[in-house]
């Protein structure tokens, strides 16, 4: 037992005095410990799991066709978020070394307080996670089945998709307001105006226009209005045009019809003297009435009025009429003006800005989630197992026997660190 | 234990290092996320390549310092670079094919990608203004 001890920290070859053959001596595989050259096996294999999926990222990414990878700000990822979160691991990768070296030199309650507060900056980074993925969600930016609420491009089946999603919000918001009508009103108001002004409009625009490029403009006006990405000079003057248009569009019906209502009114007024005056000569008939209870034959003047009724009568339904369907023109377009006056000034499109969750334009915005979630989740997964291992280790003795298991751990920390490194200028900054 | 630990270094000047390590990654950080934000972004090619760039500075920085290898012996270089080599290889031997797939896109793919919302030279983005506006002074 004790030649045994002597020779593992002194390894000499004096063993012939025990008699072998062969003399035993103690050699080292490696340099290192295997518990070391476990972590850093597996943590080879680890670099190169997140590289194929950083490399498919990349791939992706710079491989999308010019201009339709959605830039950080049109999916909303917030800068500063990534650059704290890159902060805070880092402080956590410097914990886990002070951690590390306070069990090295047998200091128990420092290392704990290290591991502890390494923890706690893993926990930070996992809410700040967790905040970014809850606004991904309220946004409707993730992947989602069976079918996503981003859509590639402004095109019908985009329009049909939201309006179909549109009437569903309706139905549900109409039975919310059976309960409670004092709320839902203002929200059930919008969503009947986005349906008139903007998706009816949309659709009767792009279904009688015969010009490919105003088509284009009215479905990519729509989708900029739902969810604008970039400045776009030109959907800003397509609409003030149509506003303008419409106004003046709107004036001339408005005085059509104020014509016909006083046309109307006038025909009502001789329908009412005419009556009357048929009535006069129908009591000055009946007045000369003969013994045998007979009146004389309506005369020359009083068919001549009814006549004159009768046709003053078809004037009036004619005049209603036309009133009518001068109505259903000018209720479209008074419904897109109040859509113009309601939606034009948002900022950030009706989406966001009513918190409405519909179906929006980001080209290539599945891929980007699929992608986001995928390594983010990962590496999130990552930071997990990491404080589900520091809590199976604060309540140990930290002390030089653990040193070694306390450095494995680490090293697996800020490996998960170095992901970030890379994640952070890629996900937030690109 | 000997055989791992740092021999040549003392354990303050050991601690040292690493805040100073510390510093470097924070004042890194804020580096990229200053040059993501100011006028060199306006070449992406130039601004993404200092990001990564930087990035790698500091993932060296890490595995250097904060997992000792700087300290141990030559078996690192065993593991690291036949890792490092392939991580790159697959990264690179993407991007021919499928990174670099669209620098010469023929008109016929270019439709059935997602439309543009950047780049104003991409096919089909100018192409609206002039003739609609046109066509709209007519209307009016």
């Amino acid at each position: 037992m004790d030649t045994m001890a002597n020779s593992r920290t002194k390894p000499e070859p004096d063993h012939g005095s025990h008699g072998h053959a062969v003399p035993l001596v103690y050699q080292r595989a490696l340099p290192m410990s295997p518990g070391k050259v476990a972590i850093w096996l597996f943590l080879s294999t680890e670099i190169m799991f997140f590289t194929a999926l950083i490399g498919t990222y990349i791939v992706l990414r710079f491989g999308a066709p010019g201009g339709t990878w959605p830039t950080p700000a049109q999916v909303g990822v917030v800068e500063w978020l990534g650059a704290l979160n890159t902060f805070v691991l880092i402080c956590s990768s410097m914990t886990i070394v002070f951690a590390y070296e306070a069990a090295k030199s047998d200091r128990v309650r420092s290392a704990r307080s290290w591991l502890l507060a390494t923890m706690l900056l893993g926990l930070v980074f996992l809410g700040i996670k967790g905040v970014e993925y809850k606004s991904k969600y309220s946004h409707g930016i993730y992947p989602r089945f069976p079918r996503s609420l981003m859509h590639d491009r402004a095109d019908l089946y985009f329009v049909s998709n939201f309006s179909s999603q549109l009437k569903q919000r309706i139905a549900d918001e109409e039975a919310f307001s059976n309960q409670s009508p004092k709320q839902a009103v203002a929200t059930l108001e919008r969503l009947y105006l986005i349906q008139t002004g903007l998706v009816n409009w949309t659709e009767k625009k792009v279904g009688m226009s015969d010009d490919p490029q105003m088509k284009r403009l009215a479905l990519e006006s729509f989708a900029h209005q739902i969810h604008p990405l970039s400045k776009r000079p030109d959907i800003d003057k397509y609409l003030a045009d149509e506003q303008t248009e419409l106004m003046q569009e709107q004036q001339q019906l408005v005085t059509q019809q104020e014509q016909l209502e006083s046309d109307l009114a006038t025909a009502q007024q001789q329908l009412a003297t005419l009556s009357d005056e048929i009535a006069q000569l129908e009591s000055d008939r009946k007045s000369l009435v003969d013994d045998d209870g007979n009146f004389p034959e309506p005369g020359e003047p009083e068919q001549q009025r009814k006549a004159q009724l009768e046709s003053t009568e078809q004037k009036a339904k004619s005049i209603t009429e036309s009133i009518s369907s001068l109505n259903q023109q000018l209720n479209p377009i008074q419904r897109r003006l109040e859509a113009h006056s309601a939606f034009n000034q948002l900022e950030k499109g009706i989406n966001e800005h009513f918190h409405l969750k519909l179906p929006m334009v980001i080209p290539s915005g599945n891929t980007w989630a699929n992608t986001y979630f995928l390594i983010t989740g990962f590496h999130a997964l990552h930071v997990v197992i990491g404080i589900i291992v520091f809590l199976l280790l604060l309540p140990l003795e930290l002390n030089r026997r653990r040193a070694k298991v306390m450095e494995n751990v680490g090293l697996y920390w800020h490996f998960v660190d170095i992901v970030w490194i890379f994640l952070f200028p890629m996900i937030y900054l690109f | 234990m000997q055989t791992d630990a740092p021999s040549q270094s003392s354990p303050t000047s050991q601690h040292r290092v690493f805040l100073v390590v510390f510093g470097l990654l924070v004042v890194l950080t804020g580096l990229s996320f200053w040059i993501a934000n100011s006028a060199i972004m306006e070449n992406r090619i130039l601004g993404w390549s200092v990001m990564i760039g930087i990035s790698i500075c500091k993932a060296m920085l890490v595995v250097a310092f904060f997992m000792h290898l700087w300290w141990e012996r030559a078996w690192k270089y065993a593991l690291t670079i036949p890792t490092l080599f392939m991580g790159c290889m697959l990264v690179l031997l993407l991007v021919p094919d499928i990174g670099m797939r669209t620098d010469h896109y023929p008109r016929s793919r270019q439709r059935l990608s997602p439309e543009s919302i950047t780049v104003p030279n991409a096919p089909g983005y100018n192409e609206p203004q002039p003739k609609s506006s046109p066509s709209q002074g007519s209307k009016t």
